[in-house]
């Protein structure tokens, strides 16, 4: 008797495994419970034993193929009659299809630097059976510390898809496969039986690539799934939008989503499927008075990195008042000057400067706290929040800002600003940085409460520079002059720095932009 | 030396030789064993020459008493009642040579025999003195031996006066006076039967209504058309003693409190089932068996010894052909290693072939009130039916449960005419998950009673058309 050898579901919300590894080769007795294959799914590894005593007479799935549930991997004949001497056949079948494989490269989740352990694919690019080129962008991927396109690294065609949009996805593992080859996406092919045949060759090399390309069009048709009626009722009525449902697994025929499977997943919280959507579709509420949008991956980041400064430090905040007369009046007159040399002057080159001197004059500022350590940092590492449109925020830094000068951090601020809007910034520039400033400035307000950059114990606030009417005291009379003037604002964390370090630090970055050497530039 | 086969299916009736076909189908060398013709109850005893016998009550109660609504005058109309059974005979018997025929063209090896286990992968066959004739090899055994009428004691049942529906179904005269006791789907068939024939008949039934498992309003809209027939009907009716002396049959029920004694020349015992589970070698293999039922494992149907499986009336309820015949589909097909969604016990159809019929699936409406579900109710009456009206078959109604949070259809229900035909429709609404849209949206063909569906389901909506 055949019994078909399935890869077995390992849990609710599992729905493919990868083969890892094949104990037995074609051919091979087996005794029912030994040990035949082993798999790794999303949430566990584990080996699988055989239902049967038997003969081991085919292999559908090679190693490192991943299959959904229920497909067949693998053919046991319990009678094991005629089969030893088929498996010499069969061995070498299988080596051609290993070799046919070999032209397929794998696209991993690229690692994005030392402490990114995963990703999110936010977009794809191309479709299976799309053609690319080397370089050419396939797919966007979000991480913990920024967002990059990501290219093919050869000519060929989109052969599969393994994660769909929204998918958080470990470094390293295979995301898409591409083929260098002719073998076409659309190919269909009967699963072989062990009836041998010289021609057979070909034919056992693709049921496995067809296995794969079911698993495509499951991901890349999800617009065309079928709903039931009642399936649809229910979505409308919790509220759940059909990119949504496109997450939730079925298990009805033809893998379709039952009532059970939508209700089961509400009734779980709605965290059954791979991810919760942030697809940009909206759904109204019953009055239409309220929109529902689903956070997208850099809010939640922002969201959750917002939470856990809160949680970690003690913030507390002291303001200042700069009169920054020598550094406006010396901007005013420099800056056609300077933008000619490819350097766009800015306020905020000064007040880094002036930032990094301080940083060096009461280096508690620039420290981080490991347990009941400090960690005073020998370097500068200048961070600086950027505004990405429409709705991010990030914070590269400026590396060794302590040996840069103005013109230095001028250009650093520029380029880290540039990059960081065209999502082309790396990993390492938004790791290690050392002190923050925030320029909310820029969009004219005084001065703010700012939320310090973890694992920093600083951040400071710049505002908006206006011409106020200032009391000044000149030979030992008073009178009132116009003056440029901007606040800063100075969080720091109350666990390592107390209000005299804060007010010191701060009266020290006031002092020396007031005073600016100027002859320095 | 015995012979091997892949798969053993012991009883071929529906569940055991639908089985062997699709095992045969998915390439398992199969052996099939049966001391009986193939079809079992089903087309033996049950399903099958039941209705042959019920169309000719039909035909004779429309000539005899709707004829002249048709202008058609009929003189000396009658009946031979051997005849009729006879032709209900024959065609069990053709039919069963069929399935016959149908097993030998999938290849499937046709043993006739008793077979018993001797292990879990051997069967011996015996004759019918009791001689063994055979032994054979499988590796997996499925056990489809059906189920036979259950005995009460105070019932007892001696295949003459007091009988069970085999010998209902095939009496040489016809009883002048006919007691039934259960009133399912059994049950109401004879009385419709032997009454429209001019037996005088008496249903005794221990719930508090007729056709237990239907809703209640179909239930009562049968009893009152029963009732018309002159059937008389006793419902919360407890059956104490039931007796034969000379050429009757007296039988003491107490009705409400009060007893009763009914007195026929037959008595008709229709009150359940029974597994057969004795004398296959199942108690030596150690095979659990609850309440005269094999247990098993309901996503495989393996009982609790590996290798061998049990489908079909054997299991237990809902003791219908065409379950069993899904669980042996079922069943090879696992064994197959296919992968399954197991079979939905909450959409099985049940349909009773008396006149009015009566169909339905799903949730009566006081199970789904008892789920705790809001209902949103459909009715349709035949009577407001063109096509009803045109052929002249205007009794009962269509009754459509639904959910009233997500529009499920949790239950449909009809009683009237083709109702065991129309109640496909609902039954694969149902499993392809319909809401009452999909079907008020669905043009109905006109005029059919088709439409008295599309017109409940507008109903439970207030939208009907025609009421």
């Amino acid at each position: 008797m055949k019994v078909d050898i399935v890869m077995p579901k390992m849990g609710e919300s599992i729905y493919e495994g990868t083969l890892i590894k094949w104990h037995k080769n074609i051919g091979d007795r087996v005794k029912k419970d030994e040990i035949i294959y082993e798999i790794s799914t999303d949430k566990v590894d584990t080996e699988i034993p055989s239902p049967e005593d038997g003969v081991l007479t085919e292999i559908r799935v090679l190693e490192q193929d991943t299959v959904a549930v229920g497909t067949v991997v693998a053919i046991i004949e319990t009678n094991g009659v005629q089969v030893e001497s088929k498996s010499e056949e069969l061995k070498k079948e299988v080596q051609t299809a290993k070799q046919v494989d070999n032209e397929v490269i794998e696209i991993p989740m690229p690692k994005m630097g030392e402490s990114v352990m995963e990703g999110t694919i936010i977009k794809w690019h191309k479709k299976v059976g799309d053609k690319v080129k080397q370089d050419e962008i396939i797919f966007e991927i979000s991480t913990d510390k920024v967002d990059t396109e990501v290219p093919s690294p050869v000519d060929g065609t989109l052969e599969e898809i393994l994660f769909v949009e929204n998918d958080t996805v470990a470094v390293g593992v295979t995301v898409a496969k591409i083929s260098t080859g002719n073998i076409s996406a659309s190919t269909q092919t009967k699963p072989t039986s062990i009836e041998p045949a010289k021609e057979k060759k070909l034919d056992n090399s693709i049921p496995q690539t067809t296995n794969n390309k079911q698993l495509i069009a499951n991901n890349s048709q999800l617009t065309n799934k079928f709903y039931s009626p009642l399936v649809l009722n229910i979505a409308r009525a919790e509220g759940i939008s059909i990119d949504e449902l496109e997450l939730i697994q079925g298990t009805g025929i033809g893998g379709r989503l039952t009532k059970n499977d939508l209700l089961n997943y509400i009734q779980k919280g709605r965290s059954g499927a791979t991810t919760t959507s942030n697809v940009g579709i909206m759904k109204t509420d019953k009055v239409q008075r309220v929109e529902i949008m689903p956070m997208d991956n850099t809010r939640q980041r922002i969201m959750e990195h917002m939470i856990k400064s809160k949680d970690i430090s003690v913030h507390v905040t002291a303001v200042t008042e700069v009169d920054v007369s020598k550094i406006h009046y010396f901007l005013e007159k420099n800056r056609d000057s300077f933008s000619k040399e490819g350097v766009k002057l800015t306020y905020l080159s000064f007040i880094a400067f002036t930032v990094v001197k301080a940083l060096k004059e009461f280096s508690l500022m620039n420290a981080s706290i490991d347990g009941k350590n400090i960690l005073i940092k020998k370097y500068v590492n200048l961070g600086i929040a950027v505004a990405v449109e429409p709705n991010g925020l990030i914070v590269p830094n400026i590396k060794k800002a302590d040996e840069k000068n103005v013109r230095g951090l001028a250009k650093s601020i520029a380029d880290i600003g540039n990059r960081a809007r065209t999502k082309k910034l790396v990993p390492e520039d938004t790791m290690d940085g050392t002190f923050t400033i925030t320029n909310y400035g820029v969009f004219g307000s005084l001065f703010g409460t700012p939320i310090i950059n973890q694992p920093e114990v600083g951040v400071l606030g710049v505002g908006a520079v206006t011409k106020k009417p200032v009391v000044i005291e000149s030979g030992g009379l008073d009178s009132i002059a116009i003056k440029p003037m901007m606040y800063l604002s100075l969080s720091h964390d109350h666990r390592l720095v107390d209000g005299m370090l804060g007010g010191k630090f701060l009266n020290f970055v006031k002092n020396t932009l007031e005073n600016f050497d100027i002859s320095i530039i | 030396m015995s012979k091997s086969y892949d798969l053993a299916i012991l009883g071929g009736g529906p569940g055991g030789y639908v089985a062997a076909i699709r095992a045969s189908q998915l390439g398992f060398n199969t052996v099939l064993i049966d001391k009986d013709n193939l079809g079992g109850v089903c087309l033996n005893w049950g399903c099958i020459p039941t209705k042959s016998l019920l169309k000719n009550a039909e035909i004779f109660d429309l000539m005899k008493n709707h004829s002249a609504d048709f202008g058609i005058s009929i003189q000396g109309l009658s009946f031979d009642f051997s005849k009729i059974i006879k032709r209900s005979r024959d065609i069990s018997e053709k039919i069963t040579k069929n399935v016959e025929l149908l097993i030998k063209k999938n290849k499937v090896t046709r043993i006739r025999g008793f077979g018993k286990l001797s292990s879990k992968n051997t069967i011996d066959i015996f004759d019918e003195s009791g001689k063994v004739t055979d032994s054979i090899n499988a590796e997996k055994i499925i056990i489809a031996t059906g189920a036979r009428p259950k005995n009460f004691p105070q019932i007892p049942v001696d295949y003459k006066k007091i009988v069970t529906s085999t010998e209902a179904m095939n009496f040489s005269t016809q009883p002048r006076d006919l007691i039934i006791i259960g009133a399912g789907a059994i049950g109401i068939e004879f009385a419709y039967f032997y009454s429209v024939l001019g037996t005088k008949v008496t249903i005794v039934e221990m719930l508090e209504q007729i056709l237990p498992v239907e809703d209640k309003e179909i239930s009562e809209t049968l009893l009152k058309s029963f009732k018309k027939r002159g059937i008389e009907i006793y419902t919360s009716a407890k059956v104490e003693k039931a007796e034969v002396k000379g050429d009757e049959v007296f039988v003491s029920i107490l009705n409400e409190g009060k007893k009763i004694e009914l007195k026929a020349e037959k008595v008709l015992s229709a009150i359940g089932v029974m597994g057969n589970v004795e004398g296959f070698g199942l108690e030596e293999l150690g095979i659990e068996i609850e309440k005269n039922h094999i247990k098993v494992d309901k996503q495989t149907y393996q009982t609790n010894v590996e290798g061998i499986f049990a489908i079909g009336d054997v299991i237990g309820p809902p003791w219908l052909a065409h379950v069993a015949s899904s669980e042996g589909i079922h069943c090879v097909e696992t064994i197959k290693g296919l992968s399954l969604q197991p079979i939905d016990y909450d959409n099985i159809p049940g349909c009773t072939y008396c006149i009015p019929q009566v169909a339905s699936v799903g949730l009566t409406e006081q199970k789904a009130l008892d789920a705790g579900y809001k209902l949103k109710i459909g009715k349709f009456p035949f009577m407001a039916s063109g096509k009803a009206f045109a052929v002249g078959e205007r009794e009962g109604f269509v009754k459509l449960i639904f959910d009233a949070k997500y529009g499920e259809l949790l239950g449909a229900h009809i009683i009237g005419p083709e109702a065991t035909e129309l109640i496909a429709e609902l039954t694969l609404a149902k499993s392809m998950e319909a809401t009452y849209e999909s079907i008020v949206k669905t043009i109905h063909a006109h005029p059919t009673l088709s439409e008295s569906i599309m017109e409940a389901a507008a109903n439970a909506y207030g939208e009907s058309i025609h009421i």
